[in-house]
């Protein structure tokens, strides 16, 4: 028979009542990263949807070009923001009208010949901008006016199907830079401007409702972000739930930590496109920005566990870290962390140098590139050595208990140690 | 100041065989046996292309991959390996599409050695799958696809069964040793395994019986994994097996889990309906709900009860993503 035992001993650390009060303190500094991570996202998007106008009220390649300049700065605060994903319930929940990916971009415009069908997806190529009417599962749809309730409330995951993704970034990524069609050769979408054009001149058909379209999908992603850093604020939903118990809130951490680090960024997003070799296999695949958005998942992860931000406006955010509280009950692997999580930034960073110096994602992902190769390989091999480091956090900060009590939820599968 | 702490000390464990027990019972003779099974899928293609001598062997390496699917740790996670072997769910259908890049493409990419770097949602039993049951006349003679899809098949299987005979299964069961950086204590081995199974019995419910469930209105019938070959059903059936010998190892006082496992199995052993078909009519899909209640209230009961009693907690997974 197995021999085994369980015995509850009352063991004492002597940081005391003064442990708690830190434990505290991190959860705060954590919520206010947060905060202010979803504040700078509102303020890029207000700035993307001050360049979206300019583009529809003056459709040129400078409107154009300033409208992709502010759709890249702004998700490189979202992407931040991801960190906060997994964990959060409250986000997780929220986040695929802002973020989902990857998509069947045929739902919304134009696309070329090649896309093909989908088996599994009916409306992969419904084209809305071009189709004021379409079906969905038997039901007639009314699209003649294009407004964020339409996207948002029927659109969205429209069929039950994940790949219609009817807003959020990569919807208005899809209608600044179009198909990327170099497969893994150089070079972004090509959508040229005048498929903003009103009247004479007009390219891609329906520019009004692709205008149309675009305003109301940048509506959203202003008003999406905006809830989300009231969530965060004091009094707010989801500080309340980290700020309710210290040791929720820090298992909250590492599991935000743990599962962007693993499954999604290093798996879903990194390690299947390369098992894939396909191009289209790279998160933002219009506008081959993918390097940033890997990177500022980085430096995302980076923030929460330092304790430190900085601001869209150049301020700083620090306060009480998860470093500072792994460090006094574990020092050594308070260190490793610390290490890996900036070895993490380090090799998605080389990533993002090759990809300024010339060599896109999608060319990375291309059968042979060894090179390429060995760049996404390095940035996986990274996330996958701190994702260790992380589980075994939750230990040293004897979290382990907590994690097991709501053990017996399948409400939440993307958290990991529910 | 000084604060009492409430602490699960795991105290004694002489005659604790749990995680050996899985090691040796369990993931090496599992490998060993889907190794010979795909050496003889690849023997047979070798010897003829004839998709009526094909599938008996095709039938036995899946079954086979079935008692050993759920293991996503180790040399099955190293160079794709799991993903090549088994590609699906594959809503963007790039498998049929990069399979038939394959079909009418160079044969150079069929050696061995390119045929290692392609796609892997070409390769593999999904891959192979469509070769001697179609569901659309070839675009071109197949044969030369079968055999390299195979060969790569029962390349990766052995590849995999070495590296757990010749390494990796030292360094589950030496946890803490000097240079073990995977494995510091025996707890992480049991959580690793621990996390297995949870994962799997989740991807059993949410996946492989929720993809085709759909929703009541919307059922999604040619959503079941492996219809063309018509083993639905079967891959259930045989992953709740294959989970069951996995916790009957690693805890085998879990009697709850056990009994919910059995229960699931029997649910499973009375269904009638191979690939799914009668989840769009509101009897069939009952049946088919109930079932995935079953595998839910295992899932749930081991997450409890094997968590209680191997005092781990689920660990990251490569499920975590979307």
């Amino acid at each position: 028979m197995k021999q085994t035992a369980f015995a509850l001993l009352l063991t004492t650390t002597c940081a005391g009542a003064a442990a708690a009060a830190d434990r505290a303190a991190v959860v705060e500094t954590y919520a206010d990263i947060a905060q202010a991570t979803y504040e700078d996202s509102f303020t890029t998007a207000v700035a993307l949807q001050k360049a979206v106008e300019a583009l529809i009220a003056e459709p040129s390649d400078k409107t154009l070009q300033s409208a992709r300049a502010a759709w890249t700065e702004a998700r490189a605060y979202y992407q931040q923001s991801e960190v906060f994903r997994f964990g959060n319930p409250v986000v997780d929940d929220w986040e695929g009208k802002v973020n989902a990916w990857p998509l069947d971009e045929g739902l919304i415009d134009y696309v070329d010949v090649s896309y093909g069908e989908s088996e599994e997806n009916p409306l992969a190529a419904a084209n809305i901008i071009a189709n004021p009417k379409l079906e969905v599962a038997g039901q007639e749809i009314d699209a003649s006016a294009i407004t964020p309730d339409l996207i948002a409330g029927t659109l969205h995951e429209a069929d039950g199907v994940d790949a219609n993704v009817a807003s959020g970034y990569h919807s208005i990524e899809f209608l600044l830079w179009g198909q990327d069609l170099n497969g893994t050769g150089p070079g972004p979408g090509a959508r040229p401007y005048t498929d903003y054009l009103q009247g004479e001149g007009c390219t891609g058909g329906n520019c009004d409702r692709r205008a149309a379209y675009l305003r109301a999908a940048t509506d959203l992603l202003v008003s999406d972000p905006s809830y989300m850093s009231g969530a965060w604020a004091p009094g707010g939903e989801a500080r309340g739930v980290v700020a309710a118990s210290p040791e929720a809130g820090l298992l909250a951490m590492l599991t935000g930590l743990g599962s962007l680090s693993y499954g999604e960024l290093a798996g879903e997003r990194m390690k299947l496109g390369l098992l894939l070799n396909d191009p289209e296999e790279e998160q933002d695949c219009f506008s081959d920005n993918t390097y940033n958005s890997h990177y500022y998942d980085g430096i995302g992860m980076q923030n929460v566990v330092t304790g430190h931000y900085t601001r869209v406006d150049g301020t700083e955010i620090a306060g009480p870290s998860l470093l500072d509280l792994l460090k006094e009950a574990d020092g050594t692997l308070a260190g490793q962390l610390e290490g890996q999580v900036n070895g993490t930034v380090a090799a998605l960073g080389a990533i993002k140098a090759a990809a300024e110096a010339g060599m896109s994602y999608d060319q990375m992902l291309a059968p042979g590139n060894k090179e390429g190769e060995a760049l996404i390989g390095g940035g996986i091999e990274a996330l996958v050595a701190q994702t260790a480091t992380i589980e075994r956090a939750v230990g040293a900060l004897g979290l382990a208990a907590v994690a097991f009590e709501g053990s017996d939820s399948l409400d939440n599968p993307g958290a990991v140690f529910q | 100041m000084c604060r009492p702490l409430l602490a699960a000390i795991f105290l004694a464990t002489p005659a604790l065989a749990d995680y050996r027990e899985v090691v040796e019972g369990h993931i090496l003779p599992g490998y060993a046996a889907f190794a010979a099974a795909t050496d003889d899928l690849a023997e047979k293609a070798g010897e003829s292309c004839d998709a009526e001598a094909l599938k008996p062997a095709y039938q036995a390496a899946f079954d086979a991959w079935m008692a050993v699917s759920h293991l996503h740790l180790g040399p099955a996670d190293e160079k794709g390996r799991a993903l090549a072997i088994a590609f699906w769910p594959d809503p963007k259908g790039l498998g049929a599409k990069a399979q038939r890049g394959l079909l009418t493409g160079d044969p150079a990419a069929l050696a061995p050695e390119a045929f290692a770097d392609q796609s892997v949602a070409a390769r593999g039993l999904m891959g192979l799958e469509r070769l001697p049951y179609p569901d659309e006349p070839p675009a071109a003679d197949p044969c030369a696809l079968i055999r390299a899809t195979a060969g790569d098949l029962a390349r990766m299987a052995g590849e995999i069964e070495a590296e757990w005979r010749d390494g990796y299964a030292d360094l589950m069961l030496s946890p803490g040793a000097a240079g073990n950086a995977s494995y510091l204590t025996e707890q992480e081995v049991r959580q690793a395994l621990f996390t297995q199974l949870a994962t799997a019995l989740e991807f059993l419910a949410d996946t492989r019986l929720g993809r085709p469930l759909g929703t009541f209105d919307r059922p999604r019938p040619e959503r079941a994994e492996a219809r063309a070959s018509g083993r639905s059903l079967a891959n259930v059936r045989a992953e709740l097996a294959a989970l069951r010998d996995l916790t009957a190892r690693l805890a085998p006082e879990a009697a709850d889990t056990l009994a919910a496992f059995d229960r699931a199995i029997g649910l499973a052993d009375k269904l009638d309906d191979p690939v799914f078909a009668a989840v769009a009519d509101p009897q069939g899909r009952l049946k088919v709900e109930i079932l995935q209640g079953a595998v839910k209230t295992a899932r749930d009961t081991a997450v409890a009860e094997l968590g209680k009693d191997l005092g781990v907690s689920i660990g990251f997974n490569a499920a975590d993503g979307d």
